[in-house]
């Protein structure tokens, strides 16, 4: 079965028997990008989060089939050391990770949380955020949430200040 | 030239040509010398543990790149610590330079720097303080030496600045100084500068690690590749103490996907192009297990109950208490089975070539992996490489990593490199678990409502006993599990009469290190015992604390923690606005931490709000990062003290999912957590477990001060 | 001691009594006394159907509490899941987050087109069969539909369908069917309704 689909802007062909594979592992194994991680498989602890079409999505537990001309974003995709996303600055700010394998699926999780509701409460969180994190990095993540809709504020009116 | 100079003969050094490298060995002289019995035992809960690593051979810890950035290679691994960080630190500081400069990469069997014990105890800043400081001095005097020599100068005209040395008017950057040297003048060691004069060691500087974990970065264990990799998949029982007896490969065979299916005496496994491959055939295997027994939750507390097993006292002052005495307090209390639930499975990447092997593998003992590895294959040990990856999560469950010899044994039959890593369900059922405890403690209060005697009676099942890196015969000479009895110590000293009794019971299952070890259901039970005989003292729990603890060094510093704690919090016994207050301390590995929680409870369930926490960890290298170990060990301690329990159903370990096996998700932990540091010492001790003990006695004493309920067993339940 | 043994029969005798209707009501909330092995023939299109929606894989997601049940002992939905505002789960982590169009065999999560709760007012949780039948029927509780169309909604819709195609768990093992098989429900539906869909006193 041959699957079109669009990763982190660059529109990607795979090439795959079993259609029900977890998009995970077509990410991870045949497109190498390594930052989407496997914890569980069962979609209990969202290590694996990323985006489809903008909406957080746990990986492990979605067929690729269903990926097809969709258009996916990787924490790889989200930002870079030159242009951060402003939950990735703000994780660097609030020097958030610990051992740092839960972490890509929480900042992809903050990331789609943030593009619903700009300036999340502690409630919003709480509700969204249900990932799983062992090293118990909650205390600064969300501390580091609040910091990213800060800094996404002042993105914003920076733009709207350039655009006008 | 001073004449305090010895040659380190060229044999010694590995110089690495060729590789865009110069080499620099230092070579380190800690030997651990072993102390008799009672001294191990009192260490494994007080001293610090001595850094134990081959150090009696050259190994390389340093290399200066072309592009002047120094190497470290470090023989302890990065599992969320911050080793790497504080590591460093303190290379960067005696080796004057940035710390942009600094590189800190794992050490590789190959390159021969690892730990031969592993990382874990809380030792890897502490043990490496003195070492560490004075290689990298050493090396900053070498190369100060060899610039003179350059330069036609005497050592004492040169000025070191940010990786170069200046002098007359000429620069060079370390790099160039080391190019082309192959013998080295090395003096005897420097002295170390003094703790005051440090730009990085005592500042909170970011994680070295931090910009390859925001941005994804391959570098755990799960994501290491080869060329030609193929995946692996083993077939493990559900049922506890399941004996492999054969298997019917013969649909599995035909699977789409499948290369080749492995059979051993001990297991079989597959073999295939993909993950999913392998996973799908490997569920159409059929095995014939032998199940030795159907046990049940019930079984296993009966073991797990005082008085069964081997009994050792670790503490002994004065007289027993008299059990007829009607004055004579006593309370039970108790712990479960708890998950390690890293997030990264058990994982390993294996290549077998001919005689040697690589091994791709997040562990925290990749000495022991190493002769595991050696020893199935039948390979010469420095043949077998074995190259750790960042941990996704150590928390002691690394501390034996032996499915690295399934995976080579796969790659073997293959003959190409094998992935293989546990799936979540294979996680939860053949995890080496905190063993569940049980405890007895008893007092009795004098006339000034001051204990007059103390006992604890604990029983546990295996931590360090039966573990492969522990030396099988150090339990029998030591009498007692080391990891067991860590926070089993009774520290109100003052206490004229005190007993502390351990009992050992080895479970059907494997029971093993968890961060912090016996420290967190030793403190729950110990501590809410003194919280309540505080109570029944009619005192306040800070002051009854203060009381009886001797004015000794160690004494003075643990009461300076519960000063500490008890004034940052202002804690106090009333209820206010709902919410109250819970006092805990504890001494681990030598570093004394207390914490006050602040809770309330609504719709019946127990809801943590605050925690401030006092530690004196000695000199914080890191301070940000002891403090991140603080958060993560008091919400890590919060969720195994209030949610985390493995049951036993039928033989099976249960359950084998997250979500089933609850843990403290963003919602339960505390939106406010307060950390004092002291330093009541000039050295840096354990930080990575001591703030693990006093949380969950901290939490059960708020509920008693607003419910007035004794939680007597963990998770910590209302209903 | 004569005494003792007939007391002895007759307490055996009762308690023989109360496992067989303990033993019947767990098929329907309500009291019978007709003997397990006759329901079979005795039962109406009624009985049949409400042994369905009475089962977990349907009430599951009729929750009285904004909570998703999981499982056949229906605890709440693990990690404080619940209904959001449209019955779609939260704002950025939403049902769909796990739970896509169909089954998803290598996760054990559950999967079906439309996958949500069924909205608040429409809670079957803690009713018993003739109130879940009533509220079934009454437009301000099934939201607006007429007989017809709540008899197309519970014999077509693909999410109602979804009770006989439940999947594997996370470990594997296959959920539980409701205890009529597919044709049998819709047949019985079908006629239900076609009978005037009367709803029995008990």
């Amino acid at each position: 079965m041959t699957i079109s689909l669009n990763v982190n802007g660059i529109s990607q062909t795979v090439e795959i028997t079993d259609g029900n594979t977890p998009l995970l592992w077509v990410i991870r194994d045949l497109l190498d990008l390594k930052g989407t991680k496997f914890g569980c498989g069962k979609a209990a602890c969202g290590a694996c989060t990323l985006h489809i079409d903008g909406e957080a999505v746990r990986s492990c537990s979605y067929p690729v089939k269903l990926a097809k001309g969709k258009t996916i974003t990787t924490i790889e995709g989200l930002g870079n050391e030159e242009n951060p996303h402003p939950v990735q600055q703000a994780w660097m700010e609030e020097i958030v990770p610990q051992c740092g394998y839960c972490q890509p699926g929480f900042m992809m999780a903050t990331a789609a949380l943030l593009d619903k509701i700009p300036e999340p409460t502690d409630a919003d969180i709480d509700r969204n955020i249900i990932n799983v994190c062992r090293c118990g990095t909650y205390y600064r993540m969300r501390k580091a949430i609040h910091k990213a809709a800060e800094l996404s504020k002042s993105i914003e009116t920076v733009k709207s200040e350039n655009d006008a | 030239m001073p004449n305090n100079k010895k040659k380190i003969s060229r044999r010694k050094f590995l110089v690495r040509g060729g590789l865009g490298t110069v080499g620099v060995v230092a070579i380190g002289s800690y030997i651990f010398r072993n102390p008799i019995r009672r001294q191990i035992l009192g260490m494994a809960n007080s001293m610090d543990m001595a850094y134990m690593g081959d150090t009696g051979n050259p190994m390389l810890w340093f290399e200066i790149t072309k592009e002047n950035s120094i190497l470290l290679h470090s023989p302890k691994v990065e599992m969320g610590q911050g080793t790497f960080t504080s590591l460093a630190q303190m290379a960067a500081d005696e080796l004057e330079v940035p710390m942009h400069l600094i590189q800190v990469v794992h050490a590789t069997t190959a390159t021969g720097n690892i730990d031969g014990m592993s990382t874990g105890g809380s030792t890897s800043v502490s043990g490496l303080w003195q070492p560490l400081r004075e290689m990298a001095a050493t090396l900053r005097e070498m190369l100060t030496l060899e610039a003179a020599k350059k330069l036609a100068l005497q050592p004492k005209d040169l000025v070191l600045d940010k990786g170069t040395i200046t002098g007359g008017n000429k620069t060079l950057t370390y790099a160039q100084i080391a190019e082309g040297v192959s013998e080295w003048d090395v003096p005897e060691t420097p002295t170390l500068k003094s703790l005051k004069d440090y730009k990085y060691i005592g500042k909170p500087i970011p994680r070295v690690d931090l910009g390859a974990k925001v941005f994804g970065d391959p570098i755990f264990g799960m994501d290491a590749t080869m060329p030609n990799m193929l995946y692996g998949t083993v077939v493990r029982p559900t049922k506890i103490g399941a004996i492999f007896e054969g298997a019917d490969i013969s649909q599995a065979e035909k699977m789409p996907g499948v290369v080749k299916i492995v059979q051993e005496p001990d297991f079989v496994g597959v073999v295939a192009t993909s993950l999913t491959a392998a996973e799908n055939a490997k569920n159409n295997i059929s095995v014939t297990w032998k199940t030795p027994n159907n046990l049940n939750t019930e079984d296993i507390v009966a073991m797990m109950t005082v008085g069964n097993g081997k009994s050792t006292i670790i503490q002994k002052e004065g007289s027993a208490l008299d059990e007829e005495e009607e004055e004579v307090v006593s309370l039970e209390f108790r712990s479960p089975i708890g998950a390690h639930a890293q997030i990264e499975p058990n994982g390993v990447l294996a290549s077998v070539e001919g005689t040697r092997a690589t091994i791709k593998i997040a562990t925290q003992v990749i000495g022991l992996t190493r002769k595991e590895v050696a020893e199935r294959l039948e390979l010469d040990e420095e043949n077998v490489n074995v190259i750790p990856t960042y941990l996704g999560g150590g928390f002691g469950r690394r501390l034996h990593t032996p499915h690295a010899i399934q995976a080579a044994v796969m790659s073997k039959a293959v003959g190409q490199p094998v992935k293989y890593f546990f799936t979540r369900q294979e996680e939860f059922q053949h995890d080496m678990f905190r063993p569940p405890t049980h405890h007895i403690l008893k007092g009795k209060l004098n006339n000034e409502g001051l204990l007059e005697g103390l006992e604890h009676h604990f029983v546990s099942g295996d931590v360090g006993n039966n573990s492969a890196m522990i030396p099988s015969l150090l339990p029998t000479v030591l009498g007692a599990d080391i990891g067991a009895i860590r926070g089993g110590f009774i520290q109100y000293t003052k206490i004229p009469n005190l007993r502390s009794t351990y009992w050992h019971v080895t479970l059907p299952f494997a029971t093993s290190w968890w961060r912090s070890l016996g420290l967190l259901a030793n403190t729950f039970a110990m501590e809410s015992f003194i919280d309540a005989m505080a109570v029944k003292a009619g005192k306040n729990p800070v002051d009854f604390r203060l009381a009886q603890i001797e004015d000794d060094a160690a004494g003075k510093r643990l009461k300076a923690v519960i000063q500490a704690a008890s004034d940052k919090a202002n804690y106090q016994d009333d209820i206010k606005e709902g919410r109250a207050m819970g006092f805990a301390a504890s001494v681990d590995a030598g570093t004394p931490c207390a914490q006050v929680a602040e809770i309330s409870i609504e719709n019946g369930a127990i809801k943590v709000h605050k925690v401030t926490c006092a530690m004196d960890p000695g000199v914080a290298v890191n301070p940000d990062q002891v403090r991140a170990q603080c958060e993560g060990a008091i919400i890590m301690g919060l969720s195994a003290a209030m949610h985390e329990q493995m049951y036993v159903e039928d033989g099976t370990l249960k359950p084998t999912i997250y979500g089933p096996y609850q843990m403290a998700l963003m919602k339960h932990a505390p939106k406010e957590i307060d950390i004092v540091l002291l330093q009541g010492r000039d050295t840096p001790g354990a930080v990575g477990e001591p703030p693990l003990g006093p949380i969950g006695a901290a939490i059960a004493n708020a509920v008693f001060r607003l419910s007035g309920k004794r939680l007597q067993e963990m998770p910590l339940k209302l209903v | 001691m004569k005494k003792k043994q007939t007391w002895y029969a007759l307490f055996l005798a009762f308690v023989i009594g109360l496992f067989a209707v303990a033993n019947y009501s767990t098929d329907s909330e309500e009291y019978s006394p007709i003997p397990t092995a006759e329901i079979a023939k005795e039962e109406t299109p009624f009985d049949k159907m409400m042994r369905v929606l009475t089962h977990e894989r349907c009430v599951n997601c009729h929750p009285n509490d904004n909570i998703p049940k999981q499982g056949n002992d229906s605890h709440p939905h693990y990690f404080g899941m619940a209904r959001g505002k449209a019955n779609m789960g939260f704002e950025a982590t939403k049902c769909t987050t796990c739970h896509q169009s169909e089954n998803n065999a290598y996760s054990g999560v559950p999967g079906a087109p439309e996958w949500s709760l069924a909205p608040a007012q429409m809670y079957w949780e803690g009713l018993n069969r003739v109130e879940i039948a009533t509220s079934m029927l009454d437009p301000e509780r099934n939201g607006g539909r007429t007989p017809e169309e709540t008899m197309h909604h519970l014999t077509e819709h693909e999410l109602v369908l979804w009770a006989w195609n439940p999947g594997v768990d996370a470990n594997g093992i296959p959920r539980e069917k409701p205890p009529v098989s597919k044709e049998d429900y819709i047949k019985a539906v079908k006629q239900w309704f076609e009978e005037g869909h009367i709803i029995p006193s008990e």
